[in-house]
C-alpha cells in the first residue's frame, strides 16, 4: 500500500482534548465526529482537511482519555495517516482498531513542512519526504492484517465468518 | 398470608440469611418461613454455603477466627462453627499467608518476574511471559460507563446475539450523569435496554457514582485480577494489587463478543519513596511530583510499581490517587503491591476469594527511580499539561474563579474530611465557586454522616451528585472564556473543562480548599498551622 498526501505539521503532545474536544462525546455517528476533528486545537481544522491528508506530529500523539472518538474524527474527516515520533498507547489501539494507519518515525518530523507532500510505502517501510528517504519498522503481522481489513470489527466479522 | 415464590423466598435468604430474621422482615412466624422453604425445597442458608474445603483453606490461610472469619465476613464464632461442623480442629502448622507474607518479605524465590509480568503469564495460562511477548487474555472483569453507548453500537455491527459473560460486565454510569442533553439521555436509554435484555446484573444507574471507585467499592475487582475498562483512568485499581487499563469502546466490543483481548507484556519500572510525608501534603503531590519528573510520557507503555515506607502507610483511598493519576504520564499499570493495608480494606467488601501476586525481589526493571518526599511542597499542574508541575511557592499571585473538589482522582472521603476541616467555620472567597462532588453514593452517606456535607454548604460550596460531570467539561460547572479554576481532577489539557480561553490547575483537596478561602492558589500549610496550634 502507498499513500500520498498533504502533510499538515503538529507539535508534540496532541491530547484527545485537542482531537476531539469532550463536550462533543455523546455523538455516535461518526460522519458526525468528523465536523469535530481537531476543533480543540483550532476551531476551523475540521473545515480545512482534504480527503488522503497526512498528519505528521511530535510526540506522544493522542495522549490523555480513552476515547476513541479521536481516532474515528481523524479517519472520518478524512486524515489518512498519522505520522508521528511516538503514539500514546490507547490512542495507538484505537487508531489500528478504527482502520487509521500510522507510522511511527523518530526523523519525519523534522523534514517535515506542513502542506507539502509526503508519501509512504509501508510495503517496504519507507516515507518520503522533500526526496529525503525514511525508514520505519512495519507493524506486527496480526496488528497490519487488522489494520488492513479496515479495522477491529470488520476483522472480527472476517474471523467469525472463517470459523 | 399466602406462601412467597421460591425466588422470592431465595431472594429473601439472601439478603436476611436467617428463617427468624427473614420472619422478622416480612412480619410472619418463624415456624412459617421454615415451613415454606422445606416444601419449597429450599436447604437453610447457612448449610450449603461453606464447603469444607474452603473452610479448611482459610483456615491454613489465617489460622485465626477472626481473620478467617473476615474473609467471609462472618463473625469469629460464627467461623469457629463452621470448623467444628467440618471437623478442623488442629491448628495449621504453617500458615499460608505468613508463607506469602514471609516470601514476599524475605523474597526467597529466585524468579526475576515483576506484577505485570506474573499476571498476565496467570491470565494468558502460562508459567511465565517475557516483556514485549503478546498475549491473548481473557480479562477477570471489564466496565465500560456512559460510553457503553458506543460499544453497544460496535457490539451490534458485529452481529453476535450474546455477550460472552453478562456476568463480568459491569457498567456504571456517570459522566453526564444525570444526562445534560438528549443525545445522552438516548444513549443511557440504549443502555438500560441492553443491560435488561443482555441480563448484565452489575449495571449500576446515575446514582451509584463514578465507575472507577464503584469497582473498587464493590469489590468487582481484586487483588492478583485484570480488568480492562473503556476509560484512561481504569489504572486506579492497581491500588489493590490488580492489573487494569483503560481500551477503546471498539475494542470492548470484541471482548464483548469474544472474551478475549491481545496485550503486550510491557516493561516495568520501580519507584521508590523514601521519607515521611510533611503537614499539607499528599499522595496527590506526591503522585505530581514523578509526573513533573518523568514527564507526560515518562512511562508510556510501562507498568509503574510503587514502593516505599510511605507508602505502606497509605490508606487505599491515597494510593487510589497514585495509580489513577499515573495514566498521566502514560502508564499502562501502576500498581501498588497487596500488603496488611489492602487486606484489611478488602475484609468488608471482598466476598470473592483472590490469590494476590508480588514481584519478585529482583524483578527485572526497566528503571527504578527514588524520591525523598520529606521536604516536598504542595505541588500544583499548570495550564496546560500534568507534568508542568510547580512548588505552591513559585506561583504568584494566581486568581481563581471555579475550585473544583471531586472525580475518581481525589472524591473520596478523607479527601473531603481534609478540605472540610479546612474550611470549616469559614466562608469561601466571594469571587470564587467551590463545586464538591464525592465521588460515591457510600462516600455521600458517609459525609454526610460525620457532617461533612453540612460544613461544604455552611461554606457556601455547591454539593453536586457523585459523577464526573465537570472534571471533562461535561456539564455541571463548565468554564467561560478568561476563566480560571483549580480542581482536585486529573487532567487541565487546553479546553478540558469548557472554553479553550480557559485554564486548569492541579492540587489537592487541601490545597484547593485554601484556594477557594483565599480566592486565588494559596499553601494550605499556612491553614494547617493555625489548625493545629488550635
Amino acid at each position: 500500500m502507498i499513500l500520498k498526501g498533504r502533510i499538515w505539521k503538529l507539535k508534540d503532545n496532541i491530547d484527545t482534548d485537542l482531537i476531539y474536544p469532550g463536550k462533543y462525546l455523546p455523538i455516535i455517528d461518526a460522519e458526525e465526529m468528523a465536523l469535530h476533528a481537531l476543533e480543540g486545537l483550532d476551531k476551523e481544522f475540521p473545515g480545512k482537511i482534504k480527503k488522503g491528508d497526512i498528519i505528521v506530529a511530535g510526540k506522544n500523539f493522542g495522549c490523555g482519555s480513552s476515547r476513541e472518538q479521536a481516532a474515528t474524527s481523524l479517519k472520518s474527516a478524512g486524515i489518512a495517516c498519522v505520522v508521528a515520533k511516538s503514539f500514546s498507547r490507547i490512542f495507538f489501539r484505537n487508531a489500528i482498531n478504527q482502520g487509521l494507519a500510522l507510522v511511527q518515525s523518530e526523523k519525519a518530523h523534522e523534514f517535515a513542512e506542513e502542506g507539502e507532500q509526503i508519501t509512504i510505502d509501508f510495503d517496504i517501510g519507507e516515507l518520503i519526504l522533500n526526496d529525503k528517504k525514511l525508514n520505519f519498522a512495519p507493524l506486527p503481522d496480526f496488528i497490519a492484517e487488522i489494520l488492513k481489513s479496515g479495522g477491529l470489527i470488520p476483522y472480527i466479522k472476517k474471523k467469525l465468518k472463517q470459523k | 398470608m399466602k406462601a412467597p415464590k421460591k425466588e422470592e423466598l431465595l431472594r429473601l435468604q439472601k439478603k436476611y440469611k436467617t428463617d427468624r430474621k427473614i420472619a422478622q422482615a416480612i412480619g410472619v412466624p418463624q415456624y412459617l418461613v421454615k415451613y415454606w422453604r422445606r416444601k419449597k425445597r429450599i436447604d437453610n442458608f447457612s448449610e450449603t454455603k461453606y464447603t469444607e474445603e474452603k473452610i479448611r483453606d482459610l483456615w491454613e490461610r489465617y489460622g485465626n477466627d477472626r481473620d478467617a472469619g473476615a474473609e467471609l465476613s462472618i463473625s469469629p464464632s460464627a467461623f469457629y462453627k463452621w470448623r467444628k461442623k467440618h471437623n478442623i480442629k488442629d491448628k495449621p502448622k504453617v500458615l499460608k499467608m505468613a508463607q506469602l507474607e514471609l516470601s514476599f518479605a524475605q523474597s526467597s524465590s529466585s524468579g526475576s518476574l515483576t506484577i505485570a509480568q506474573k499476571i498476565l503469564a496467570r491470565k494468558a495460562g502460562k508459567s511465565k511471559v517475557e516483556v514485549g511477548e503478546i498475549v491473548e487474555v481473557e480479562p477477570d472483569v471489564v466496565m465500560s460507563h456512559d460510553n457503553a453507548g458506543l460499544v453497544i453500537k460496535q457490539f451490534k455491527n458485529i452481529g453476535v446475539s450474546k455477550v460472552w459473560n453478562p456476568n463480568k460486565i459491569v457498567i456504571p454510569l456517570d459522566h453526564r450523569a444525570p444526562a445534560e442533553s438528549e443525545k445522552t439521555a438516548n444513549a443511557h436509554h440504549q443502555i438500560r435496554l441492553f443491560v435488561k435484555d443482555q441480563k448484565i446484573k452489575n449495571f449500576y444507574d446515575i446514582n451509584e457514582g463514578i465507575c472507577h471507585q464503584v469497582m473498587v467499592e464493590k469489590a468487582h475487582i481484586l487483588p492478583g485480577e485484570l480488568a480492562l475498562g473503556t476509560d484512561s483512568h481504569t489504572t486506579s485499581y492497581g491500588c489493590i494489587g490488580a492489573l487494569s487499563t483503560g481500551i477503546g469502546a471498539t475494542e470492548m466490543a470484541g471482548i464483548w463478543a469474544l472474551g478475549k483481548l491481545w496485550l503486550k507484556v510491557p516493561e516495568s519500572i520501580k519507584i521508590v519513596f523514601l521519607g515521611r510525608l510533611p503537614l499539607g501534603v499528599y499522595a496527590k503531590d506526591v503522585i505530581l511530583l514523578v509526573i513533573k519528573n518523568l514527564t507526560s510520557e515518562g512511562a508510556s507503555y510501562k507498568s509503574v510499581e510503587f514502593y516505599g515506607e510511605v507508602v505502606s502507610e497509605m490508606s487505599v483511598s491515597e494510593r487510589f490517587t497514585l495509580s489513577n493519576l499515573s495514566m498521566e504520564m502514560g502508564a499502562k499499570f501502576a500498581i501498588v503491591p497487596f500488603d496488611k493495608v489492602t487486606k484489611r480494606f478488602l475484609r468488608n467488601s471482598s466476598k470473592r476469594s483472590y490469590q494476590p501476586v508480588w514481584a519478585d525481589k529482583i524483578a527485572g526493571y526497566e528503571n527504578e527511580y527514588e524520591f525523598n518526599i520529606s521536604k516536598l511542597a504542595p505541588q500544583i499542574a499548570c495550564p496546560h499539561s500534568v507534568d508542568n508541575v510547580k512548588d505552591v511557592e513559585e506561583l504568584g499571585d494566581v486568581k481563581i474563579d471555579q475550585v473544583v473538589l471531586g472525580s475518581c482522582t481525589n472524591g473520596r472521603l478523607d479527601d473531603l474530611e481534609i478540605a472540610a476541616r479546612i474550611l470549616k467555620g469559614k466562608r469561601i472567597h466571594p469571587d470564587t465557586r467551590m463545586l464538591v462532588l464525592p465521588c460515591s453514593k457510600a462516600v455521600y452517606l458517609e459525609a454526610l454522616k460525620k457532617g461533612i456535607i453540612r460544613i461544604f454548604l455552611e461554606s457556601d460550596c455547591v454539593v453536586l451528585n457523585p459523577g464526573c460531570g465537570p472534571c471533562l467539561g461535561a456539564h455541571e460547572g463548565i468554564l467561560a472564556e478568561g476563566e480560571r479554576c483549580l480542581a482536585t481532577t486529573n487532567r487541565n489539557f487546553k479546553g478540558r473543562m469548557g472554553s479553550s480561553q480557559s485554564e486548569v490547575y492541579l492540587a489537592s483537596p487541601a490545597t484547593a480548599a485554601a484556594t477557594a478561602l483565599k480566592g486565588k492558589i494559596a499553601d494550605p500549610r499556612d491553614f494547617l498551622k493555625k489548625i493545629w496550634r488550635g
